[in-house]
C-alpha cells in the first residue's frame, strides 16, 4: 500500500534536516558566551588548569576544525563524552537511559489523549450542543489553557499530598531495584516478573502521563469533534443517509475514517509538543529523562549533552512527522502523490 | 572474643579515636568482625532526595556538592570533620600531627577497602599521585582530575612517604604479614606499579618504575625503600611551605582515600566503580531514574551503619520535592527554599531542621576596572546604602543571617566585635561627598540568574541593590547570565561588581581569605600607594573578583597560613577581618542556613555543613 519509494524519499530527507540541526546547534553553542573548559574546571580553578583542559579539549582548534570533527564525529553516532552531568560518558550512553524514560511516559500520555479525546470529540459531534457537548468543549478548553507548570504541581498536591492515592515524584518506589533491559520501566518490571514493582512504577506514572496528556486530549477531542461535524454535513454523508444507511452510528463508520485525517495530523504534531513539555512534567514530577536532561546540560554548558539531547530530539521529530505521512496515505492513498 | 565484647571495644575506640597507637591496633582486629555488626543495625532503606543526580562517583573528580554528598558515603578521609563543626577529628588516621612542613599520620590497621583490599599507607600514596602527578601512569588526565588535585594537595606537599616517626607501633599484628607478602615486592608496592603476585609482574612494575623515577627525578615517593613492614601504617607528608590548614585538606571529600589496586584496575572508570573504606558501599546507580543504591558495609571501621541501604535520588523541582518527603516518597531532603521549608513545616510527618551553613554571600567591587571602588570612602558608601538587612529577612526570607566579615562564626578567628554594616543612606551620602562623588555615577552589577545556597534570589537581591543605590544617585544596570558564562565573565574581571558567594571546602579560615581576597602575588609585587591590581597580573588569584591587593591584610593572611598555633592563628584572622569590614572590598550580604526535610521516622540525623550528609549515624525507628 506504501511504496518503498515514498519511504526511501522522506527517509533521505532526513539527512538535510539533521544536517541543518546539528549545524545550528553547534553554532548557537559556539557562538554564545561560556566557556567549556571553564565548566568543566569549576569556580576554584587557577587560569592555567582552565588552559589546560581547554588544550585537551580541542578547544583552542579554530572553530571551522571543531566543527569538522564535530560533524565527523556526529554522523559516526559519537557525540562526544558529558562534561558535567554524567562525567566522562558517552553521550549516547547517557541517551540510551534517559530516552525510553522520556518516550514511555510521552506515549503514555499520548494514549490518554486518545482514548479521551477521540470519544470526547465524537460525543460532542454527535450530540452537538448538548450537555455532553458543552462540558467536554468547556474541558477541552481549560485542557489547552492550563499550563503543566501549574497543573502538574496542583494535581501533586491533590492526589499526593492530601489524598496520598499516588506518589508525589518518580518513576518507581526506592525499595525496588530494577535492573533496565529497555530502560521502559513499565515493560522491565513485567519482564522480570516483579508484579508489585510492576504496580509501584504504574501508579508513579500515572499522574505525570495524565497531566502531559491533558492538553493533547483537548487538542485531539476538540479537532476531532470539528473534524467530525465538517464530515457529518458533506454531500456525501447525507446521500448515505437520504438511502436509509441506518443510524447515526452506522453513519459514523463513513464519516470516522475521514473526519481521522486532520485528528492524525494534530497528534503528530502533538506528539512533538508532547517531548517539549516532558520537560516541564519531568521537572515538576522528578523524572529523569532526556527534557530534564536537556535543561540541566543547557544551564550548566554540558555542550556534548545539549548537542546530541537536540539531535536527538529532531530526530524523533522528524522520525513522527513520517509515521504520520504514512498514516496519511494509508488512510487517503491520493496523498502518497 | 564474644559479640559483646567487640561492640564495647569498638565504641570505647571510638572515645578513644585519636588516641595510642596500640587501640588502632585494636581496631584491626575489631573491624572485620563483620558478624557483630549486623546485630548493630536495625535495618532498612533509608531514601535521601536532592535536586540533581550525580555526575561521578570518583571524588577526584568532581568539585560538584552534589557528586560530594554520595562519595562521602563511600569513602573515608584519613582525618575527618566532627560532626556539624571545623574542628578535626580522627578517620583513616588514628593519630596526626602537623609540624612545621611535616605532617605525620599514624594509620588504622585492618581496614578493609570495599574490594576487600586492605587499607594501607601505599594506597594514600597511589591516591595522592593519581590526582597531583601527571607522569603517574595512573594518572586520568587533566580534564578529568578536578581543580582541587592542585587546590587541595599538590600545590602544598612536596613528598608523601610511607612510615614516619609514629610508625604504628612496633610489629603490630595484621600490617606487615597479611598485606606485604614479601620484602621484594614491598618496595614495588610503594611504586603503585603492581600488586604482589607473580614475578612476571614485578618485573614488569620495576621496569616502569624505573622509567617513571628518571622522569619525576624529585619525587621522593619514586625511590622510597621501606625496611620495616609496619611503614604501611605511618606516613609522612612534606609540605613545600609552613602551611596551616593542611590537615583540614586532607579532612575534605577532594582528599578521600582511593584503593590502589582499584586505581589500577579501573582508571577513570573509577568514576563508575567506586570502591573505598566508607560506612556504605556502591550497589547500582540506575540512571534512568536518578537513583544511587547504597549498602551497609558489615565491615565498617567505624560506628554504624544502622540501616541496610541507602538510596540517592534526584528530584529537580524544591516543591515536588517536599511533597514527596511529607506523602512518605522519601526519608531526608535537602535544597529547600522558602516555599519549600513551609510544606515539610507544615505537615505532622516531616520535620524541618536548620542549622547556620558555612558560607558567605557578597557583592564585590571590581577596584581593578571601576575606578570610583578605588576610594575606601565610596566602598563603604554603598555598604551603608545597601539594605543587607532587608535582602536577608525579605529577599531571602530569613533563610540566612547578615554578614560583618568575609566568614562565619563557626569558623576559627570570626571576629565577634564586627557588626553588619546599618542600612544608612545619610552616612553614605556624605561618605559620597566627601570621596567627590555626591552627584552619583553609573555601574554594571553582574550576577547570576538561579539560586544559590549562599545567594537565593539573586535578581531580586540585585534590583534591592539597585534601588537602594538609586536613593544615595548611583544608578545600576544589572546584567543576569547564567552561572558558568558569569563566573567565565567575572573571572576576567569584565565585571563593575558582581554578586557572588563561596561554600566553604575544609573550614578553615584560610579557605575564605586567602581564597577570596588575597590576590595571591607577594607583597613587593603591589604596586606603590595601591590597594588593587589588574586581573592581567601575573599569577593573580581570579578568585579575588575584588581584585583587591591590601599588602596590610595580605601580610596577615600569609602569617595566618603558616601559623600553626590556633589560638596565634585565631587572632590574626580577627585582624583580617576587622581589616576587611573596614576597608570594605565587598558589600558582606549574607550566610545561608542550611535546611533539611527528615521523616519522623529517621532518627539521630544530623546536619554536617562540610562533610555531609551523615547517613552512617542515621537509623530508622518505630
Amino acid at each position: 500500500m506504501i511504496s518503498k519509494r515514498f519511504v526511501i524519499k522522506r527517509l533521505l530527507l532526513l539527512v538535510p534536516v539533521l544536517f541543518g540541526v546539528a549545524t545550528f546547534v553547534f553554532a548557537i553553542l559556539h557562538l554564545s558566551p561560556g566557556d567549556p573548559a571553564r565548566v568543566i574546571a569549576g569556580q576554584r580553578a587557577s587560569e592555567e588548569f582552565v588552559r589546560q583542559i581547554r588544550t585537551e579539549l580541542g578547544l583552542n582548534d579554530p572553530i571551522w576544525v571543531q566543527y569538522g570533527r564535530f560533524l565527523f564525529e556526529a554522523v559516526q553516532l559519537d557525540f562526544g563524552q558529558s562534561y558535567q552531568i554524567q562525567r566522562g560518558q558517552p553521550v549516547t550512553e547517557v541517551l540510551r537511559y534517559k530516552l525510553p524514560v522520556t518516550l514511555e511516559m510521552a506515549i503514555y500520555g499520548q494514549l490518554f489523549g486518545i482514548l479521551l479525546g477521540i470519544p470526547a470529540g465524537l460525543l460532542g459531534a454527535v450530540k452537538q450542543d448538548a450537555v455532553s457537548d458543552h462540558v467536554t468543549r468547556i474541558g477541552a478548553l481549560t485542557g489547552i489553557s492550563v499550563p503543566i507548570y501549574w497543573s502538574g504541581p496542583l494535581v501533586i498536591l491533590l492526589f499526593a499530598q492530601v489524598l496520598g492515592w499516588f506518589p508525589a515524584s518518580g518513576r518507581i518506589a526506592s525499595e525496588f531495584s530494577i535492573e533496565p533491559i529497555t530502560g521502559v520501566i513499565t515493560f522491565d518490571t513485567l519482564i522480570s516478573g516483579n508484579f508489585a514493582a510492576f504496580q509501584s512504577a504504574a501508579m508513579h506514572l500515572l499522574l505525570p502521563s495524565l497531566v502531559i496528556g491533558i492538553y493533547s486530549m483537548a487538542l485531539i477531542s476538540r479537532m476531532m469533534r470539528s473534524s467530525m461535524l465538517e464530515v457529518i454535513r458533506q454531500d456525501y454523508m447525507r446521500t448515505a443517509r437520504a438511502k436509509g444507511q441506518g443510524s447515526k452510528i452506522t453513519v459514523m463508520k463513513h464519516g470516522f475514517q475521514n473526519a481521522l485525517i486532520p485528528v492524525v495530523t494534530v497528534i503528530g504534531i502533538q506528539f512533538g509538543s508532547l517531548l517539549g513539555g516532558a520537560v516541564l512534567t519531568e521537572t515538576v514530577f522528578g523524572i529523569a529523562g532526556i527534557g530534564t536532561l536537556l535543561v540541566r546540560a543547557i544551564q550548566v554548558g554540558d555542550y556534548p549533552i545539549v548537542q546530541g539531547t537536540v539531535l536527538t530530539f529532531a530526530f524523533l521529530f522528524t522520525m513522527v512527522n513520517l509515521l504520520v505521512d504514512i498514516t496519511y496515505s494509508y488512510l487517503d492513498p491520493r496523498i502518497e502523490q | 572474643m564474644t559479640s559483646n565484647d567487640t561492640s564495647v571495644s569498638r565504641r570505647s575506640l571510638l572515645k578513644a579515636a585519636g588516641g595510642a597507637a596500640a587501640s588502632a591496633s585494636v581496631a584491626g582486629y575489631v573491624g572485620t568482625g563483620s558478624m557483630d555488626d549486623v546485630q548493630d543495625q536495625e535495618g532498612g532503606t533509608v531514601t535521601y532526595a536532592r535536586g540533581n543526580d550525580s555526575g561521578t562517583l570518583d571524588p577526584q573528580n568532581t568539585t560538584s556538592g552534589e557528586d560530594v554528598k554520595v562519595i562521602n558515603q563511600m569513602y573515608d578521609t584519613l582525618i575527618d570533620f566532627e560532626p556539624n563543626q571545623t574542628s578535626l577529628q580522627a578517620g583513616l588516621a588514628t593519630e596526626y600531627s602537623l609540624d612545621g612542613t611535616t605532617a605525620t599520620l599514624t594509620l588504622r590497621e585492618g581496614v578493609q577497602f570495599h574490594n576487600g583490599e586492605e587499607f594501607t599507607a601505599s594506597d594514600f600514596i597511589a591516591t595522592y599521585r593519581r590526582f597531583t602527578d601527571s607522569d603517574y601512569q595512573y594518572y586520568p588526565g587533566d580534564e578529568y582530575i578536578s581543580a582541587y588535585g592542585p587546590f587541595t594537595l599538590g600545590n602544598w606537599v612536596e613528598s608523601v612517604e610511607p612510615g614516619g616517626a609514629a610508625g604504628g607501633g612496633a610489629g603490630t599484628t595484621a600490617g606487615g604479614t597479611e598485606t606485604d607478602g614479601g620484602t621484594t615486592t614491598e618496595a614495588a608496592m610503594v611504586d603503585q606499579e603492581t600488586t604482589t603476585g607473580t614475578g612476571t609482574e614485578t618485573a614488569a612494575g620495576t621496569t616502569t618504575a624505573a622509567e617513571d623515577g628518571t622522569e619525576t627525578a624529585a619525587g621522593g615517593t619514586e625511590t622510597v625503600t621501606p625496611t620495616e613492614g609496619d611503614d604501611q601504617y605511618g606516613l609522612t607528608i612534606e609540605l613545600s611551605q609552613q602551611y596551616a590548614p593542611f590537615l583540614r585538606n586532607l579532612a575534605m571529600f577532594a582528599s578521600s582515600v582511593l584503593s590502589r589496586q582499584a586505581i589500577q584496575e579501573y582508571g577513570t572508570d573509577l568514576n563508575q566503580n567506586p570502591v573505598g573504606t566508607g560506612a556504605f558501599q556502591f550497589e547500582n546507580w540506575d540512571q534512568g531514574n536518578q537513583r544511587i543504591r547504597l549498602s551497609a558495609n558489615g565491615d565498617y571501621w567505624g560506628e554504624g551503619p544502622f540501616v541496610d541501604e541507602v538510596v540517592f535520588t534526584a528530584i529537580g523541582q524544591n516543591t515536588s520535592r517536599a511533597q514527596t518527603l511529607v506523602s512518605g516518597g522519601a526519608d531526608i531532603i535537602d535544597g529547600l527554599g522558602a516555599q519549600s521549608s513551609q510544606i515539610v513545616d507544615n505537615s505532622d510527618a516531616t520535620e524541618l531542621i536548620r542549622t547556620q551553613g558555612i558560607n558567605i554571600g557578597y557583592m564585590a567591587f571590581n577596584m581593578a576596572r571601576f575606578e570610583p571602588f578605588r576610594d575606601r570612602r565610596v566602598r563603604q558608601a554603598i555598604s551603608y546604602a545597601v539594605d543587607t538587612e532587608a535582602i536577608v529577612n525579605t529577599i531571602f526570607q530569613g533563610i540566612a543571617v547578615q554578614a560583618s566579615q568575609p566568614i562565619p562564626e563557626q569558623v576559627l578567628g570570626y571576629n565577634e566585635e564586627l557588626d553588619p554594616y546599618p542600612h544608612d543612606p545619610e552616612q553614605a551620602q556624605s561618605l559620597l561627598d566627601e570621596a567627590g562623588y555626591g552627584d552619583g555615577f553609573e555601574f554594571e552589577l553582574a550576577t547570576f540568574q538561579n539560586p544559590r545556597t549562599y545567594n537565593p534570589s539573586p535578581i531580586q537581591a540585585a534590583q534591592t541593590v539597585r534601588s537602594n543605590l538609586d536613593e544615595v544617585g548611583i544608578s545600576v544596570t544589572v546584567n543576569q547570565q547564567p552561572f558558568n558564562p558569569f563566573l567565565e565573565y567575572t573571572s576576567q574581571g569584565q565585571h563593575d561588581a558582581c554578586f557572588l558567594g563561596w561554600m566553604t571546602d575544609n573550614g578553615d579560615p584560610d579557605n575564605f581569605y586567602y581564597a577570596l581576597l588575597h590576590p595571591g602575588i607577594d607583597v613587593e609585587d603591589v604596586p606603590e600607594g595601591q590597594d588593587w591590581v589588574s586581573f592581567d597580573t601575573e599569577g593573580f588569584n581570579t578568585t579575588n573578583r575584588a581584585a583587591w591587593a591590601n599588602t596590610e591584610f595580605m601580610e596577615v593572611v600569609e602569617e595566618g597560613q603558616g601559623t600553626l598555633d590556633e589560638d596565634q592563628r585565631a587572632e590574626l584572622y580577627r585582624e583580617a577581618g576587622q581589616i576587611a569590614h573596614d576597608e570594605a572590598p565587598w558589600v558582606f550580604i549574607d550566610h545561608a542556613e542550611e535546611l533539611r526535610g527528615v521523616a519522623n521516622r529517621i532518627g539521630n540525623f544530623q546536619i554536617a555543613p562540610i562533610s555531609g550528609p551523615l547517613l552512617k549515624r542515621v537509623r530508622i525507628q518505630g
